[in-house]
């Protein structure tokens, strides 16, 4: 139980991009993300005086920017020195564990507003490197060395689940369609293009037509195979990005908005890191146990949401997530799938912004990325893709690894 | 000086064999050996173990490590070995361009494969038909 209401009083994100921020780092990044955060602060805020400690997200900074000892840099590049700041590692879920921080900090009473913060600047390194630093996020010795990859893992999650339920790659397409499509309606997305849009320029360059989206993702060599049965549009791109919320306690929380999104619920799941270790390979049991304790928590059901993110770094995982979540049973997202019950127009929208796979994942900076657009849509902002049913619940999913972590927020309005 | 029971799996590996632990509380068996069980907590005898299973997933990584640059492709399999674990190994006698050759609970046999990772050679398991 939360002893203190958490209140997000203010969000804010950088576009997430592979080409717009090569000539910054990830402590601008962060500093461009905060800007957006305090703008979005209704009565105003200033960080300096206002926040009284900061927790920050971001995976392998040593690898990507030979730094770590984040916390307090930030801090200072923040104007916030020297307030307490620290750095939060949970793989792909790093800023979801900063949240999680900022929220244990705040319910306990210790603090009444608190910044926290994902980042990541990945573009820095070349692709064969980034594959490098993000198997850091498995279990070295049973894993990385025996081979195996990011997409590598997941595609044994995808086999084993497509082996189970009798279903094929071709289903699997409706995810990357479904998030296109959205990142098409978000300007802060990585990719903006539906696949139909992407089919026709590629089309046009290889002198073929393409017969739809489906036609083109299994024809066409554009889409290589990354890790089989996984191709490249079965991956979420490589993003630089960073994302900061503001949290106050219900004492501070009017001082700044008379419309903030409060924290109803939070879960926090582990499972074994290596795949070998594992009793399912066709779930992941720490979205489950991370689902169960958030719905406890606020005391809602699956039903009461009225838009989720979820942690799509893989095709694959959008329909892993969708049944962990709740939203429908086991074995039942890809029937879930081709009836459109998870559009910006069916009955549970997910990943509105485009997902991991078309809005970008910047590692460190995913979860409060996802924060971000819950505020946007439970707080009527969220533009074009604004969901046109009423928003009043929202959950957050993020994934660390190939499952190891995860975390689970729901918020109200 | 006692051996850390990952040293004594690596030890094993080198010289073509397959340990692991089985928890004394619940008889669970993990690869590779480890001084508690992670399903329960409790404590391990280090077993072998024939290293006979099915596959029970795989894929085909295209992308690879830089260390593994000039392996690629080559074929990942999750393999569940009879004693019950599940063990994480390359599969060797089948064409990664031809994964629909691969069966998802066809039987496999452990072998000690020798790769050369940078400078060094080193053990990794694998399995064959
Ligand atoms: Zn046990």
């Amino acid at each position: 139980m939360l002893a203190e209401g958490v209140y997000i009083v203010g969000a804010g994100m950088t576009a997430f991009s592979a080409k717009l921020h090569a000539n910054k780092t990830g402590r601008e990044l962060l500093v461009e993300a905060s800007q957006e955060a305090v703008k979005s602060v209704d009565k105003g805020i200033m960080l300096h005086k206002d926040v009284e400690a900061l927790f920050i997200g971001y995976f392998t900074p040593e690898y990507y920017e030979h730094q770590s000892h984040i916390g307090p840099l930030a801090a200072t590049w923040l104007g916030l020195t020297p307030k307490p700041a620290f750095r939060t590692e949970i793989a792909c879920a790093s800023s979801s564990a900063a949240l999680f921080a900022g929220v244990t900090a705040v319910a306990s009473g210790l603090y009444d507003v608190v910044l926290v913060a994902g980042v990541e600047k990945m573009t820095s390194l070349e692709t064969e490197r980034v594959t490098e630093a993000l198997a850091l996020a498995s279990d070295d010795l049973s894993e990385s060395k025996v081979g195996a990859t990011f997409p590598g893992l997941y595609a044994l999650l995808a086999q084993a689940y497509f082996r189970r339920y009798g279903v094929t790659w071709e289903q699997l397409q409706r995810v990357p369609i479904k998030n296109h499509y959205n990142g098409s309606l978000n300007p802060k997305a990585h990719f903006q293009q539906t696949i139909g849009q992407i089919a026709e320029k590629v089309g046009k360059k290889l002198g073929v037509q393409y017969k739809d989206e489906l036609d083109f993702l299994k024809n066409s060599p554009f889409n290589r195979v990354v890790a089989y049965p996984l191709r490249l549009f079965d991956c979420c791109p490589i993003s630089d990005g960073a994302a900061v919320a503001i949290l106050a306690s219900g004492r501070a929380a009017r001082r700044f908005t008379d419309t903030p999104l409060r924290l109803l619920g939070v879960g926090l799941g582990t499972d074994n890191v290596a795949l070998q270790d594992r009793a399912d390979l066709t779930s992941l049991v720490a979205t489950r146990n991370a689902a169960e304790a958030a719905y406890r928590t606020a005391g809602i059901s699956p039903k009461d949401l009225d838009v989720v993110e979820v942690h799509d770094c893989f095709t694959i995982a959008e329909w892993l997530a969708v049944e962990d979540l709740g939203l429908v049973g086991r074995g039942e997202a890809p029937r879930a799938y081709e009836e459109g019950l998870t559009g910006i127009e069916g009955e549970i929208p997910v990943n509105t912004d485009g997902g991991l796979k078309a809005k970008g994942h910047p590692v460190g900076a995913t979860g409060i990325g996802m924060l971000n657009e819950v505020w946007h849509q439970l707080r009527g902002t969220a533009g074009r893709r604004q969901i046109k049913n009423k928003a009043e619940i929202g959950l957050v999913h993020n994934v660390g690894g190939s499952g190891a972590s995860a975390a689970v927020f729901i918020f109200g309005r | 000086m006692s051996e850390g029971h990952l040293s004594l799996f690596y030890r094993e590996l080198e010289a073509g064999r397959l340990t692991g632990s089985k928890c004394k509380a619940c008889g669970e068996v993990f690869v590779p050996s480890r001084p508690l069980c992670s399903r329960c907590g409790g404590e391990t005898e280090t077993i072998s173990l024939k290293g006979e299973g099915t596959v029970e997933s795989f894929t085909v990584i295209h992308v690879p490590p830089v260390f593994l640059k000039d392996a690629s492709p080559y074929i990942l399999a999750l393999v569940r070995l009879e004693e019950g674990a599940l063990v994480m190994g390359r599969l060797i006698g089948y064409d990664p361009n031809k994964p629909e050759e691969v069966e998802i609970g066809v039987k496999v046999k452990f072998e000690a494969l020798k790769e050369k990772h940078g400078e060094k050679e080193e053990a990794i398991v694998a399995f064959k038909p």
